[in-house]
């Protein structure tokens, strides 16, 4: 009876093990890969990023890959582990900007992980007042307060949508210095609790973004509903290589009025302070160096060929590929600069 | 008419598909609607628009009625809404009863499903407009409002109070999340444990660990013992047929509408719905105490709300742009990936995709209810596998659940071990199941609309003074405090009546 | 934000709200449990007692078996099923390997009268079981399995 338990053992294990993907041919990725990403929510722009990039490099370097939407916390987790590279990590600019906040779970990327090639900009970080509002521009928030008039801002804390807040507040320090307390934060969740606190009346302005609130712009005033954009942190070189018609009947020229220099927060009195979201890569600490250097010509062809920036503009996301070693200082640049403003208001 | 062009055999054969699918993932245990769309949402890449919603709308209804299957004949909830299905589906089955328990809560999801679909339909954008109105301080009293069926739901109340609150506690610990707004801080949460806990216990391994490892260590401990299967009981327990639904009527409607209004308010969530349905139809009922032993009557408030559920939560979604469960978040990133942009102009400027989608979603209710209710003699059968084949199928099952459910997460593999272990010996002591479970399902939520009420209005009175839906609710919570401790006041005047005698 | 002030006034500081409400739910669970104590200490005496007395007598019941040979196998499947997996990076192969023997050594543990016919079933649920779990799963609809 051991016998034929053993020898059923056997053919099951064979028969899985000739199941198994075919192991790619050449180059140091081989097997499956597994992409964490940094959000919980396969809805979510990260996750939608992630799957165009996946896709395209699994076709191109012939291997499976599979995007799990984890969450920071577990994704950090996952890659830390993973030392033979079958998985990587896509985020954003959270993943440094959690850190210099603060927030629990958010190691210092750059000590701890490697930076990877950066593959797409999501343009669309922005600000909305209801569309009643007294304030017609930034401008006017930024007057109100310098006025001793309170405005309350809701957010998230302790990132991306936070970073646009404390820009803010610096420019009003810079400008009018003390009177930066005069804007506050609402801290709150998702998209739909920003909105709520908004059509409640419990705050001025909103972080939002253009995809979620676009069609809120376009009600009618006299709609509790209604929203009206001041400012967009894109740069303007981002939105300006969007598609010409922009998003839903927002076109690409109506964008550009709220971004800088139309709409200027300033970041130290002369320039002023500009924000896009950029989605890149991270590795293992102690990753296979070979399999950095495979994704990024990998990544080169994709994005020679030319095909995925069409599928990523259609979405809304500016293509934006630099290879890991410029990758690494650009956002080491970026992360010092935002420190500046962080640091100083805390 | 342009509608037309796009119903084509595909299309139609997409959503039969996602419904077929549907119901395997809701009814494993562990795997739920929102995995099932999550994992097919690769495919819709190749699909155009209508074909893709087609087979996620079915996958949607499939998936959230499926989960009546295990909970009705293993008492493991395949997935959360389902928890009240197993307070009068398990003992149904109990009693030889599975498939006609099976019917009730099929049925009962069919109409729940063409309901909400109708209210859609009819209202969407006038209750999105209904929808706003509730902030923070009204979706808390939705909350408190759903936590008062511990009170009906506790064999002995000060017992079950506490295992609900125990149940809250465990569902605080971890960070903080940011992402719903609060600080990132970890709190109930020792040094040593921060690695794996940091994200807390996740609901859905918590449930089957409780429910499915529980009660497998439970008969571990009596040694696993098969008994003989009566297959004469199996079939001679009461036949199904629709005269169960005579008299059921009021039931169906309001717990129909309770998971379609709940569904609608983005954040509250499904559990909440059938959790609510079930207090409702438990504090209207003319025999009260009959409800959790048993009675078609549980099946139909609770199979009726989730399915509910599904209109429901469409309907933030299409007219806000923001879904109102975890399961049409997924259906964002379709809308997305198409180029589609959801918002209060969605329907407006999207006719043909409305109808379409409105087209599928009828559809996925009739094709869910034909694959189950002829599909069901033979799942129901399940119940007669022995046990020695049955447990590790189960264990393996809720396994895979548990690892899947967060994206591959092996610690949410140990949460089954450890509140597998925590239901079996805090039932020695007294601890009540479904009161702690309750808890701890709408914890999270509790906190987060009770503690962002106060940080914007810095006073407790504005719980009541808010608006008149908050002294509404109010109303609604003191209505079902009251009927639940009147209920308990003449149980134990029954039971001590009882002792007299 | 204008706070209100009052007997019923309530001020949060952010950076501390996140032990706001568990400190709620610790008076609550305070209070309940000395509620229970109160209302049914008696009660409770006199069931500890009388499990002590049958103890006492009778000492414990149970299949000591079946109850920590499950433990025992759970345990090992668990660890077993991540080292596996980690040989078999994203392959699922992990879950697969080790959910085979798990599952026949489970029920082999929990049958009673072993017999032919039954030791054959076993072998073919405990093959096929997740075989096809595995395969639907991690091939078709590409879900990760350790």
């Amino acid at each position: 009876m051991l016998k034929k338990l053993t020898k059923t053992l056997c053919v099951a294990t064979a028969c899985a093990v000739v199941a198994m993907p075919v192991l790619a041919a050449d180059g140091p990725l081989r097997g499956n890969l597994r992409v964490v990403i940094g959000s919980s929510s396969t809805g979510g722009d990260t996750y939608q990023n992630s799957s165009i990039i996946a896709e395209a490099l699994a076709e191109n370097i012939g291997i499976n890959i599979k995007v799990d939407a984890t969450g920071v916390t577990e994704a950090y987790k996952a890659l830390g582990r993973d030392k033979r590279g079958n998985t990587v990590m896509i985020f954003h600019d959270q993943a440094y900007l959690g850190n210099l906040y603060g927030v629990k779970g958010y190691a210092d990327p750059f000590e701890s992980y490697i930076i990877g090639p950066t593959v797409a900009i999501n343009p669309g970080n922005a600000y909305l007042v209801p569309k009643n509002s007294p304030y017609q521009t930034i401008e006017d928030i930024i007057q109100a307060c310098a006025n001793d008039t309170q405005i309350r801002v809701a957010i998230q804390p302790g990132g991306v949508s936070e970073i646009g807040y404390t820009a803010l507040k610096n420019a009003i320090k810079v400008r009018y210095p003390g009177k930066e307390g005069n804007l506050v934060a609402v801290n709150t969740g998702s998209q739909s609790d920003k909105n709520q606190l908004l059509f409640d009346g419990q705050a001025d302005l909103i972080n939002g973004s253009v995809q979620a609130n676009e069609q809120y712009t376009r009600l009618p005033e006299d709609d509790q509903k209604a929203m009206r954009f001041v400012w967009l942190t894109a740069r303007k070189e981002t939105i300006e290589q969007a598609h010409e018609e922009g998003m839903g009947a927002t076109t690409r020229d109506d964008l550009l009025q709220f971004v800088s220099p139309s709409a200027s927060v300033t970041f130290d009195g002369d320039k002023d302070f500009t924000f896009d979201k950029e989605f890149f890569f991270l590795y293992n600490k102690d990753m296979d160096p070979a399999i950095i250097e495979q994704i990024d010509a990998s990544l080169t062809e994709i994005f020679e060929a030319g095909e995925i920036q069409e599928t990523q503009k259609k979405s809304f996301f500016i293509p934006n590929f630099k290879p890991s070693a410029e990758a690494q200082t650009y956002l080491k640049d970026k992360r010092d600069q935002y420190e500046v403003i962080i640091e100083a208001l805390q | 008419m342009e509608i037309l062009s796009n119903l084509t055999p595909m299309f139609f054969a997409l959503t039969a598909f996602g419904v077929m699918v549907g119901i395997v993932f809701g009814a494993i245990p562990g795997m739920t609607a929102t995995m099932a769309l999550a994992v097919c949402l690769p495919m819709t890449y190749g699909l155009d628009l209508t074909n893709g919603l087609a087979l996620l709308l079915g996958l949607y209804v499939g998936g959230i009625s499926g989960g009546l299957v295990p909970a009705i004949l293993l008492n493991i909830p395949g997935t959360p809404s389902s928890i009240t299905t197993t307070f009068d589906g398990y003992p149904m089955t109990q009693k030889g009863q599975g498939e006609r328990a099976l019917k009730v809560g099929i049925s009962s999801s069919l109409f729940g499903g063409l309901f909400s679909a109708v209210i859609l339909f009819l209202f969407a954008p006038t209750l999105a407009d209904v929808a706003i109105k509730f902030s923070y301080i009204e979706k808390f009293l939705i909350i408190l409002f759903a936590l008062t069926v511990i009170a009906s739901l506790s064999q002995r109340l000060l017992v079950g109070l506490f295992s609900g609150a125990l149940g809250i506690w465990f569902a605080l610990i971890g960070t903080y999340d940011i992402t719903d707004g609060g600080n990132g801080e970890y709190r109930l949460l020792p040094d040593f444990l921060v690695n794996y806990l940091d994200s807390g216990f996740s609901l859905l391994p918590v449930l089957i660990g409780m429910f499915g490892l529980g009660t497998i260590l439970q008969e571990a401990e009596n040694g696993v013992r098969e008994e003989a299967v009566d297959s004469v009981k199996f079939q001679k327990g009461a036949k199904f047929s629709f005269s169960i639904f005579k008299g059921q009527f009021v039931n169906l409607f309001r717990s129909s509408s309770i998971g379609t209004f709940v569904g609608m308010l983005p954040g509250v969530g499904g559990s909440a719905a059938s959790v609510l349905s079930y207090t409702q139809a438990k504090n209207f009922s003319r025999e009260p105490d009959k409800l959790g032993t048993g009675e078609p009557e549980g099946v139909i408030a609770s199979e009726s709300a989730n399915n509910g559920l599904t209109g429901g939560a469409l309907i933030p979604l299409l007219s806000l742009g923001i879904p109102g469960d975890s399961t049409t978040a997924v259906l964002i990133g379709a809308f997305t990936l198409q180029g589609i942009q959801l918002g209060p102009l969605f329907i407006g400027e999207n006719t043909v995709t409305w109808d379409v989608m409105m087209v599928s979603l009828v559809f996925a209710n009739l094709v869910m209810f034909m694959v189950m209710f002829f599909a069901i003699r033979h799942i129901a059968k399940v119940v007669m596998v022995p046990k020695f084949l049955l447990y590790p199928g189960i264990l393996m099952m809720c396994v895979v659940g548990a690892y899947a459910i967060n994206y591959g997460v092996m610690f949410d593999v140990w949460t089954l071990l450890i509140f597998g272990v925590f239901a079996w010996l805090g039932q020695k002591v007294g601890l009540e199941i479904a009161p702690f479970i309750i808890g701890f399902i709408l914890g999270g939520q509790a906190e987060i609309y009770f503690v962002k009420s106060l940080e914007s209005f810095g006073t407790l009175t504005i719980f009541f003074t808010k608006s008149p839906i908050a002294l509404f609710l109010w109303g609604l919570i003191a209505v079902s405090v009251a009927y639940s401790v009147h209920h308990t006041i003449r149980a134990v005047k029954r039971k001590n009546g009882g002792n007299g005698a | 934000m204008e706070q209100e002030t009052g007997p019923f006034s309530v001020s949060i500081d952010f950076d501390q709200s996140h032990l706001f409400f568990p400190n709620i739910i610790h008076w609550v669970l305070v209070f309940l449990a000395l509620s229970i104590v109160l209302v049914h200490g008696r009660e409770i005496v006199r069931h500890v007692q009388g499990w002590k007395e049958s103890y006492r007598e009778h000492g414990l019941d149970y299949d000591r078996l079946r109850l920590f040979g499950t433990f025992g196998l759970v345990i090992a499947y668990f660890l077993l099923m991540n080292w596996v997996g980690q040989l078999f990076p994203n392959t699922g192969m992990g879950f697969l390997l080790v959910s085979m023997p798990f599952m026949a050594l489970l029920s082999l543990l929990y049958v009673h009268d072993l017999d032919r016919k039954k030791f054959l079933l076993i072998l073919a649920n405990s093959v096929i079981a997740p075989l096809v779990a595995w395969y639907v799963l991690a091939q078709l609809f590409y879900i990760t399995l350790p």
